[in-house]
């Protein structure tokens, strides 16, 4: 139903008629500049967002501004992260417009989208549970296990992120390539235009 | 002055430092190219153009390779749809019928499953014009195809 959903929007979406009728999505694909901007923006803006959240992680680690209450760190620097992070989200959202399905059928994207609910699922657990006791060591250097454990998993989280949203630009694993199955698997490429192709020797 | 809390960010900082010297030694080396691509696999691609995707962030045109009475579909990679016209390459020169010649570097994978693939340096169209068609900086072969490049 989400792949239904997906050749739709990249397809039939803002469709004209006539032959060289383009959708929006093939529109914005083929643009001479709007595609580039999105995509510099969308780097840009994650530098913002990375940058950021590297800190206040950072902070939380002990390893800098140790001096600092962590509320003060946070309080500064974490709307800075919020507005790169709905910039990024945006940007992402129209770089993703441009081709539904190559992402869909992506095994990068999709280790990404994952890692991405990880880290979401993480700062919602350090915001309802953590933060609760936050009074009791906001001015410790060294802030207690479950601040920095939260603190680390959302450092390897968006680390992931990003690596893996730079690997979407390599082909290694295109659907219709001979390639193990499980990899076959994990990108659906049964049901991708291209096709699932099992290595040779192995079965089908 | 304690000098024993600036250790682990020093290290953090300089491990950090290094990654980065050399993701970007590693980008001017390579980038996308060697990823992909085998420079020293130098394939030359004469037929009819099939079908031109005008995608970014690289546009491909599709070849029909004749050689005797063997057909190969070629797909090869070029700049940026704005590269290309840039470069003089448009939806007009290059429509889908057109006779041209390709000069490029075939994909590492070699399987040509589900098609072959390659990277194109230059074309050359059936007046005789030859463009550059790839992208610069890609860490491409320097084999004077990209005029931007001093050659070797």
């Amino acid at each position: 139903m989400i792949r239904a959903f997906l050749v739709w929007l990249q397809t039939a979406l803002g469709k004209g008629a006539g032959d060289t009728a383009q959708s929006w999505s093939e529109a914005l694909l083929g643009s001479l500049n709007f595609w580039g901007l999105l995509e510099g923006s969308h780097l840009i803006g994650l530098m913002l967002f990375a940058g950021t959240i590297l800190i206040v992680d950072l902070r939380l680690l002990g390893v800098t501004f140790r001096r600092t209450p962590v509320s003060v760190v946070s309080d500064t620097i974490l709307p800075l992260t919020i507005f790169g992070f709905i910039f990024v989200v945006i940007t992402g959202m129209g770089l993703f417009f441009a081709k539904p399905l190559f992402y869909y059928h992506n095994i990068w994207f999709r280790v990404k989208m994952i890692m991405l609910a990880i880290a979401l699922i993480n700062i919602l657990v350090f915001h309802s549970r953590i933060q609760r006791t936050q009074g009791s060591w906001d001015s410790d250097a060294l802030p207690p296990a479950g601040a920095r454990t939260a603190a680390a998993l959302s450092l390897s989280a968006w680390l992931v992120v990003i690596t893996f949203g730079r690997l979407i630009a390599y082909d290694w694993f295109e659907c219709g390539k001979p390639q193990p199955a499980f990899i076959n698997w994990a990108e659906e490429c049964k049901v991708s235009e291209k096709g699932a192709v099992a290595l040779s020797g192995a079965h089908p | 002055m304690n000098f024993r809390r600036f250790i682990l960010p020093t290290m953090i900082a300089t491990g950090l430092l290094a990654a980065a010297t050399l993701g970007v030694q590693q980008a001017s080396a390579h980038h996308a190219f060697a990823a992909e691509f085998d420079g020293k696999s130098p394939v030359l691609l004469r037929g009819k153009v099939t079908k031109i995707e005008w995608i970014n962030p690289h546009a491909w045109v599709h070849v029909n390779v004749v050689e005797g009475a063997k057909e190969t579909e070629w797909m090869v990679e070029g700049g940026t749809p704005n590269t290309l016209l840039r470069a003089g390459i448009d939806r007009n020169s290059l429509k889908p019928g057109t006779e041209i010649v390709v000069r490029g570097y075939q994909s590492k994978d070699k399987a040509c499953t589900p098609i072959c693939k390659a990277n194109g340096r230059d074309v050359t169209f059936p007046d005789g014009r030859k463009l550059f068609m790839g992208s610069s900086g890609t860490g491409a072969p320097k084999d004077g195809a990209d005029a931007t490049e001093a050659p070797k």
